[in-house]
């Protein structure tokens, strides 16, 4: 018997789809069975953008309680990647063993291949016979992978890792859909969801760096520690370069549940405030304040909140509180079942309001969703800080994207849009006032 | 000879990354759109919840023909979960005197003695009550039950002046609550919708300090409110 503790939103998720009979063992076992290899040499794994693919394609299969085997060379870090510790990459992968989730283990490949698929990076030879084989590849600001056997994968060369965390999280999502195919659905019609894309591919946007290399996102706070504000400053400990004043705002502590998606923690952080674990684990990137309490005006919460705010937390009223009492930039990430929704609103345009207008009881039951889903939503509405910060915000017709991950080779998986603003805004934000 | 000329086109609907055509008819109402797409995915889970969106992050209104919408052959549109049907509405803005003639109607209609029921209405789409309705309905200190052909006559009539039912208010003759009935039978079942108990055959105060206030929530169940302003704004 396993646990399903640490799985059970992943589980709560599944069960869109999967057969009712199934119980919740049976559905954490078809992701605890699974055995990925992942693939690297040492001239791809050279490169940060490399490694930081490598290491988030590890944390989010093991988030899923697969087994991850690693067939890579010992390779020095170019960069600290929490909250995985050491100097060099495989050392650090293997003991996070077991500590992303129980039951979820990380080691070095065995001869042979007993893997259900594999994960190669750039131009990494592979070669495992009838096994699905995925090749990944990064450019600074897109991701991609690809069936073994089309075109050829360049070398990985990149430091900007933006694009390796694309390809990490496109590849996890293809290690998903496999374990679903495993299991019954309960209708055929959904089988489509659940199919493997041959190639497929996303882009942020190309945007030019700044030729010293230093990224200032100024003072930001951070309001939940929750899976997207976890998974929005793994991304931005991932960037040289980047300089931050931050506080995070979460009176709640870390708990099994949450291990499943939260980018930041460990099994041992279990019962440890989620703002301390944030903290601690950011603390050589950023000077970080832990705030452990929730921002609720309405309850006498006095915090004047920094220029800058990414609202990562699910209550709808929570959104409105930050975007009233907000002096500056909002970006806003949240997941819903297998799509990820992420905006961000400046002084003046249509708010959080007008994109949210209103209240989502369901939010507050047990919310269902998967490391990889969260993660989107955290890495989009990082980059969208990072643009922000760079001048180089979106314009009005991508202030929101509505993105599903499950087939993102698909036309239309992610649908860029502007924010109207709304009559009925419940920020009654100025956007909305203008509305006749 | 005259040919009829079929003008059914398709839409585009992407749901969970997967896009399948639908057919469409310029007269048919977006909800049958709707619930179209939602047979065409299988979807089961919280289907109330989804609503269309076009490309510019406009909801395509439900209670519009396709054609009134503006939908266009070929048109992408995004089904996705909509809060606005969670549960949780907007404040409803009531004109000045909605109050004072529903209680006024209540009370001459149940002169201390019967229930009675009147229905706040406005522009569909709109967060806005401004004017109340008296059905025709049987009475007594019990309860009362509306007559089937007032009911169809006055949704025919709703429905051509594009208006909709926003509240539901009735009285009781002692205490205010929601009985089983009322939990069971609301005029309109649509989450977020507002239903109002008045004390006393409404023989008190023309205010609602004293009444009961619900809204129904998206699984069924009625929420009580701690008081009208959670719920309630005189325009």
């Amino acid at each position: 018997m396993i646990g399903t503790d640490a799985l059970n939103r992943m589980i709560l998720l599944c069960r869109d789809c999967v057969a009712s009979e199934l119980s919740d063992e049976q559905i954490a076992q078809a992701f605890h069975q699974m055995r990925v290899l992942c693939v690297a040499d040492r001239t791809n794994l050279s490169c940060h953008s490399a490694q930081t693919a490598l290491v988030t394609l590890v944390s989010l299969l093991s988030r899923m309680g697969m087994q991850v085997e690693l067939r890579i060379p010992e390779v020095a870090m170019r960069r600290a990647q929490p909250p995985f510790n050491g100097s060099e990459i495989r050392t650090a992968l293997i003991s996070a063993s077991k500590r992303l989730v129980p039951h979820a283990t990380i080691a070095s490949a065995a001869e042979g291949n007993a893997a259900d698929i594999v994960f190669s990076l750039g131009s990494s030879e592979v070669d495992c016979g009838t096994v699905p084989v995925w090749r990944m590849s990064g450019a600074d600001w897109s991701g991609s992978i690809h069936s073994a056997g089309g075109e050829r994968t360049p070398m990985w060369t990149t430091e900007w890792p933006i694009g390796g965390m694309v390809s990490a999280v496109l590849a996890a999502n293809e290690a998903f859909k496999f374990a679903m195919r495993r299991l019954p659905l309960r209708q055929t019609s959904d089988e489509i969801f659940f199919e493997p894309a041959t190639a497929c591919s996303w882009d942020f946007g190309a945007l030019s760096l700044p030729a010293n290399g230093s990224i200032d996102l100024g003072r930001v706070d951070f309001i939940s520690g929750g899976a997207i504000t976890q998974a929005a400053l793994y991304v931005l400990t991932r960037l040289a370069g980047a300089k931050m004043q931050g506080r995070v705002l979460d009176d709640d502590r870390t708990a099994l549940s949450n291990l499943n998606r939260n980018m930041l923690s460990m099994v041992e952080d279990v019962d440890v405030s989620k703002v301390d674990v944030i903290v601690s684990r950011c603390s050589a990137h950023f000077p970080l304040e832990p705030v452990p309490q929730r921002f609720e005006p309405s309850r006498g919460t006095t915090i004047q909140l920094a220029p800058r705010v990414i609202v990562g937390v699910d209550d709808i009223p929570s959104r409105w509180a930050v975007q009233r009492e907000a002096p500056g930039w909002v970006g806003v990430g949240g997941t819903s079942h297998f799509s990820i929704s992420s905006s961000s609103h400046a002084m003046g345009g249509p708010c959080s309001g007008c994109l949210h207008p209103l209240d989502d009881p369901d939010q507050r039951n047990p919310i269902p969703t998967v490391a990889f889903v969260s993660f989107w939503a955290g890495l989009s509405t990082a980059v969208r800080l990072i643009r922000e910060a760079l001048g180089s915000a979106y314009p009005g017709e991508r202030q929101h994207l509505w993105l599903t991950p499950l087939r993102l080779d698909q036309r239309h998986a992610a649908i860029w849009s502007p924010v109207p603003p709304l009559r009925n805004c419940p920020v009654r934000c100025a956007a909305s006032r203008s509305v006749a | 000879m005259v040919v009829a000329v079929e003008k059914k086109f398709l839409v585009d609907v992407t749901y969970n990354g997967v896009t399948k055509p639908i057919e469409v008819r310029p007269e048919e109402r977006v909800t049958a759109l709707l619930a179209q797409a939602i047979a065409s995915f299988g979807i089961t889970q919280n289907p109330h919840l989804l609503s269309l969106y076009r490309e510019d992050g406009t909801v395509v209104p439900e209670n519009e023909s396709v054609e009134q919408a503006g939908l266009k052959p070929n048109q992408l549109l995004l089904l996705r979960p909509n809060a606005v049907k969670g549960g949780e509405g907007n404040l409803l803005r009531l004109g000045s005197n909605i109050v004072t003639t529903s209680v006024d109607v209540l009370r001459s209609c149940g002169r201390g003695a019967c229930e009675c029921v009147v229905y706040w209405t406005g522009p569909v789409g709109e967060d806005v009550a401004d004017a109340v309705d008296h059905p025709a309905h049987l009475r007594s200190a019990f309860g009362y039950e509306i007559d089937s052909n007032w009911l169809t006559q006055f949704w025919k009539r709703l429905a051509a002046a594009r208006r909709g039912v926003k509240a539901q208010v009735h009285t009781h003759p002692a205490e205010a609550f929601h009985s089983a009935t009322d939990d069971r039978w609301p005029i309109v079942s649509q989450a977020g919708f507002l239903s109002i108990v008045i004390p006393d055959f409404a023989e008190g105060e023309s205010t609602l300090e004293r009444a009961w206030i619900g809204r129904l929530q998206s699984n069924g169940t009625w929420q009580e409110l701690a008081s009208a302003a959670e719920a309630l704004v005189v325009a």
